[in-house]
């Protein structure tokens, strides 16, 4: 009785401090429409520094308490709206979880950054872990009471605020139309920083009262995440209802605990449960509770992209092939390696092309499909052993099939979910494997066989060998993975060329007109996301046996978002998007860091700044990740235009493609090192277009043609004039200004 | 019309538009005290950028927007609501997330006290009364707009800017919506309407113009536009 009464007391307790994270998360959902990924990243920034001032400063709890929760913690919110998120209106679904999610990311990099991680930072319970009364024979702690009395005091000063003032009825009121806001005489921007403010304020108490009840030790990653379970409590509430989170919050953390207090302990069977199980309740609450209704009209949103034609991506595509094949001439071993692992994600990030770009869905966990096919791979493809040992086709292909069927499991029973609710599933199943299947190190019995699913909680994943192709050898797989990603990328092309295509193009931009034209939307959803998994898979397999050996960590949720990210940044519609994106993901930042690292390390006295920059590669591409909001449809989609403009200025590409060629040679020759030729060319192909413009500006002394005047200029007046004078229409409208009818 | 008032809400070359697109091309109007003028024209003419060029949400490009003769080029939306210019928006200019009461007590930002307002919507739209906690947007689209005009009845504007009242409203709604809207006009209240269906509200109007891709064609008694009207753009 008393081990009963003991958890559940501990369970509300964390069901208390869930519901103060839930509830900030609901504030600013219901005020700005922006889902905030960054919740549980301010949560541990915010006890970061309340870390800082107690321990390392010294301050007194109180004093700390003020300033941190109470002004840092507003202070936070307020600057994010002012900076970030009050440019994110009239952008996609797909954009603002993108831009929360590099706010999440930043902050992560700058707190390993300003708080080194290999110490250990532990926060002590309020009045210390000593002070505690015995209710009952059940031992209670001071800093639980506070717990419990802060969440109870919080929502019910937030149903108040919502429903019982006009305030919170402004706040209501700014995410359905802030223009109707102003016509009401109120300022929107006001009360969505405010919304912001309040809301970062009760992540930081959140994530200050959590991190004593869950062991002290602060950890920027795991406390991120932990905060990120309290998602499943704003799903009790349909992010709207701040009594049914308080509610759904409770019974998150006595679940939790009653897991803990009744199932066997043997094994780490329990252990993962106990953490998954936040994940598993927000998908089961995903999954269960009703809907909303699919949306009357399409959504006008800022995101514009071409299609690619076939032809033009059948191009492309060599050329990228031939390009690779070059530049792998001038690489050394190692560095073909890397290539080749980033090209594997790069196929990764097609993955994500074909769901987001071409259908509008969103998968927060793209590497997680990467590591069902793992396993799958690992367990029924591998011949031989040690060095000799090499993964057969049947076991790609059977690992392809299996990430799809997955794909196709997750995704059934979240279709009939808006955008951000499937994003939040596939987050959801994503965790859930991380902490289920890839720390699954126990032996199974199952049908008289015996099995792990993960040994020694990492696999030794070796390359492909089909027929006479092994890619033991690197330059072949960097080939073999660069003409996948070609192939792949002209089928996509072709596939949203077609209707299929176009389906996917008309869902994407109404739901609701395309389910009324008899489109069945749960097949194309369903659909797509198997292929989309498929992708991802066959990606999934090549990385890890880019990488050797692989491990939980080389699937986890904050890869899965960084390479989503840097997808989005340059051009989640654009099959070259995937490239450059992916190309990043897997080897940039890597490369960068690695690179920095190994200068600190040969150069002591400079090993301060080296590590510096070494984060600031880190901290800067979250930076650039929240400048999406200004440009949703990524860089990528810029140089296009660019380099359309340039068809005119045949010159100019000719002396490009010279230029071109000599540093090749050169390179080739040794006369210039590989990084100063890879520099020069990338910064030649970004300047190229600006060359191309200014050399066209000279050359347009010809007017626009007669039928092309006023396609993309405004239509003036004089315009209108020149339009009658050619077309001899003068007389008419000298007759009246009035009869011009158009 | 002898003894001319100042007009208190004046376009005057008004230009602005869309991006690098220009949509007003140089607008002029004056709207007097104390009456209606309604602003009439085809789909697509501009007559909502007017609008929202009035209430200040959408900023000039050219010309001079004046509030009783004075230049308020650039005023933010805000600032006109607490002038007294009362804007209803094309479609639903309700919170649909909102119970009615809700909306009402939004309507409030310009210094209206909730019960005056409360009282007067009720009075005048029973149903509403009768609603009072129910969403607003899950009412039929005449109790929506319905819940829009109140806030024109509670918060004692001076000038009152209502475009498309009509947009996918049963032609009795439209009446009777009109005919509240007459009254206000009769207690002193100058409003501006934006109408692409002129039969609507020609009968209440003092004054009409008409809107032609971006500019004010014609301007005059309402029998004389309703003329122009059908010969010009309805074709007889
Ligand atoms: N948000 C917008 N972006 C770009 N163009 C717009 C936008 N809204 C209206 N337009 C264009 O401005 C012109 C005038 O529109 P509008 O003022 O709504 O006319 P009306 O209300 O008379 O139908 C139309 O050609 C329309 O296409
Ligand atoms: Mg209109």
């Amino acid at each position: 009785m008393s081990t009963f009464l003991t958890y559940t007391i501990l369970g509300l307790v964390l069901g208390s401090v869930y519901s103060i994270a839930a509830s900030g998360l609901v504030l600013t959902y219901n005020t700005s429409g922006i889902f905030n990924f960054a919740h549980g990243a301010q949560a541990m920034f915010g006890t970061f520094l309340y870390w800082h001032v107690t321990e390392r400063w010294g301050w007194p709890v109180w004093l700390a308490l003020i300033v941190v929760v109470g002004l840092a913690g507003p202070a936070m919110g307020a600057a994010l709206h002012a900076v970030i998120m009050r440019g994110l209106r009239g952008t996609a679904d797909v954009t603002k979880i993108i831009v929360t999610v590099a706010v999440l990311l930043g902050t992560v990099y700058l707190a390993q950054w300003i708080w080194n991680p290999d110490e250990a930072h532990t926060v002590g319970m309020f009045f210390g872990a000593g002070a505690k009364i015995t209710v009952g024979g059940v031992v209670v702690r001071y800093h639980e009471i506070v717990c419990l009395a802060a969440a109870v005091a919080i929502a019910a000063g937030l149903r108040v605020l919502f429903t019982r003032s006009r305030t919170g009825v402004v706040m209501r009121g700014s995410v359905d139309d802030p223009d109707l806001l102003r016509r009401n005489g109120h300022d929107p921007e006001r009360a969505a920083m405010l919304s912001w403010a309040l809301g970062s304020t009760l992540a930081v108490l959140a994530g200050v009262l959590i991190v004593p009840i869950s062991g002290g030790g602060l950890d920027a990653n795991a406390l991120t995440l932990l905060v990120i379970d309290a998602f499943a409590a704003a799903m009790f509430g349909r992010l709207r209802s701040i009594p049914r989170t308080f509610a759904g919050a409770m019974v998150l953390g006595l679940a939790a605990n009653y897991v803990l207090a009744y199932l066997p302990s043997a094994g780490t069977f329990t252990g993962n449960l106990r953490v998954s199980l936040p994940m598993i309740i927000l998908f089961t609450v995903l999954v269960v509770l009703p809907q909303d209704r699919l949306r009357g009209a399409a959504v006008r949103t800022r995101e514009r992209y071409r299609v690619p034609a076939v032809r033009a991506a059948a191009v492309w595509a060599a050329a990228l092939v031939a390009a690779v094949y070059l530049y792998s001439l001038l690489l050394p071993e190692s560095g073909v390696t890397t290539f080749a692992l980033g090209m594997t994600f790069a196929i990764i990030a097609l993955s994500l092309t074909v769901l987001t770009g071409y259908a509008g869905e969103l998968n927060l966990a793209p590497l997680a499909f990467g590591a069902v096919a793992t396993v799958v791979a690992f367990h029924f493809g591998v011949e031989g052993t040690g060095l000799a040992a090499r993964m057969n086709i049947q076991g790609v292909l059977l690992a392809v099939v299996a990430a799809a069927l997955v794909g196709g499991l997750v995704a059934l029973p979240a279709l009939r979910l808006r955008g951000l609710y499937l994003a939040l599933a596939t987050m959801a199943f994503g965790e859930f494997l991380s902490n289920m299947v890839l720390r699954d190190t126990t032996e199974h019995h199952l049908f008289g066989t015996t099995f792990t699913l993960f040994p020694d909680g990492s696999l030794v994943v070796p390359p492909l060998k089909v027929g006479p192709l092994d890619l033991r050898d690197g330059t072949t797989f960097l080939m073999t993975a660069t003409v996948l990603f070609a192939l792949i990328a002209v089928g996509l092309a072709a596939l949203r060329n077609g209707g299929y295509g176009r389906r996917l193009a008309a869902m994407k931009d109404s739901p609701a007109a395309s389910a009324m034209l008899g489109q069945n939307l749960v097949r194309l959803k369903l659909s797509v996301f198997m292929i989309s998994a498929a992708i991802a898979g066959l990606g999934g397999v090549l990385m890890s046996s880019a990488t050797g050996t692989v491990a939980q960590e080389n699937f986890s949720f904050t890869g899965s978002l960084a390479l989503l990210m840097l997808v989005v940044v340059a051009g989640i519609g654009y099959l070259s998007g995937a490239l450059v994106g992916g190309l990043m993901a897997g080897v940039g930042s890597a490369v960068l860091v690695s690179t920095f690292g190994d200068l600190a390390l040969a150069n002591e006295g400079m090993a301060t700044i080296y590590t510096a920059l070494g984060h600031l590669v880190l901290v800067g591409t979250a930076l650039v990740g929240m400048g999406v909001g200004r440009n949703p449809s990524g860089f990528v989609h810029d140089i296009i235009d660019g380099y359309r403009a340039m068809r005119d200025a045949k010159p100019v590409l000719y002396g490009a493609g010279a230029l071109g060629a000599v540093l090749y040679v050169l390179a080739l020759t040794d006369v210039i090192g590989t990084w100063t030729f890879a520099l020069i060319a990338l910064c030649a192909a970004m300047l190229l277009p600006v060359v191309g413009r200014s050399y066209l500006a000279e050359r347009r002394t010809r007017p626009v043609p007669l039928e092309l005047a006023g396609v993309d200029e405004p239509y003036t007046d004089e315009l209108r004039a020149r339009l009658d004078r050619e077309l001899g229409l003068t007389a008419a409208l000298e007759k009246g200004g009035a009869r011009v009818t158009a | 019309m002898a003894e001319e008032a100042a007009p208190l809400l004046e376009l005057e070359g008004v230009r602005a538009g869309y991006g690098a697109i220009e949509v007003l091309h140089g607008v002029d109007l004056a709207l007097r005290p104390g009456s209606l003028l309604a602003l009439l024209g085809p789909n697509g003419g501009g007559k909502s950028t007017a609008m929202r060029v009035c209430a200040g949400l959408h900023p000039l490009a050219g010309g001079e927007l004046r509030y009783a003769g004075r230049k308020v080029n650039g005023v933010s939306a805000q600032d006109a609501a607490r002038l007294g210019v009362c804007s209803i928006p094309e479609g639903r200019g309700i919170f649909p997330n909102l119970t009615v009461r809700e909306n009402l007590w939004a309507a409030t930002g310009t210094g209206a006290r909730l019960a005056d307002l409360e009282e007067k919507a009720y009075a005048r739209f029973p149903v509403l009364g009768e609603r009072r906690h129910q969403l607003a947007g899950s009412m039929s689209g005449g109790e929506q707009q319905m819940l829009a005009l109140s806030r024109a009845l509670g918060t004692d504007p001076a000038v009152l800017l209502l475009d498309e009242l009509s947009m996918g409203l049963a032609p009795m709604i439209v009446t009777k919506m009109y005919e509240t809207v007459a009254e206000l006009v009769q207690g002193g209240l100058s409003v501006l309407v934006a109408e692409q269906f002129a039969r609507a509200v020609l009968p209440i109007a003092d004054t009409a113009a008409l809107m032609l891709n971006g500019r004010v064609v014609a301007a005059g008694p309402p029998a004389e536009i309703e003329d122009r009207l059908s010969s010009d753009y309805l074709g007889g």
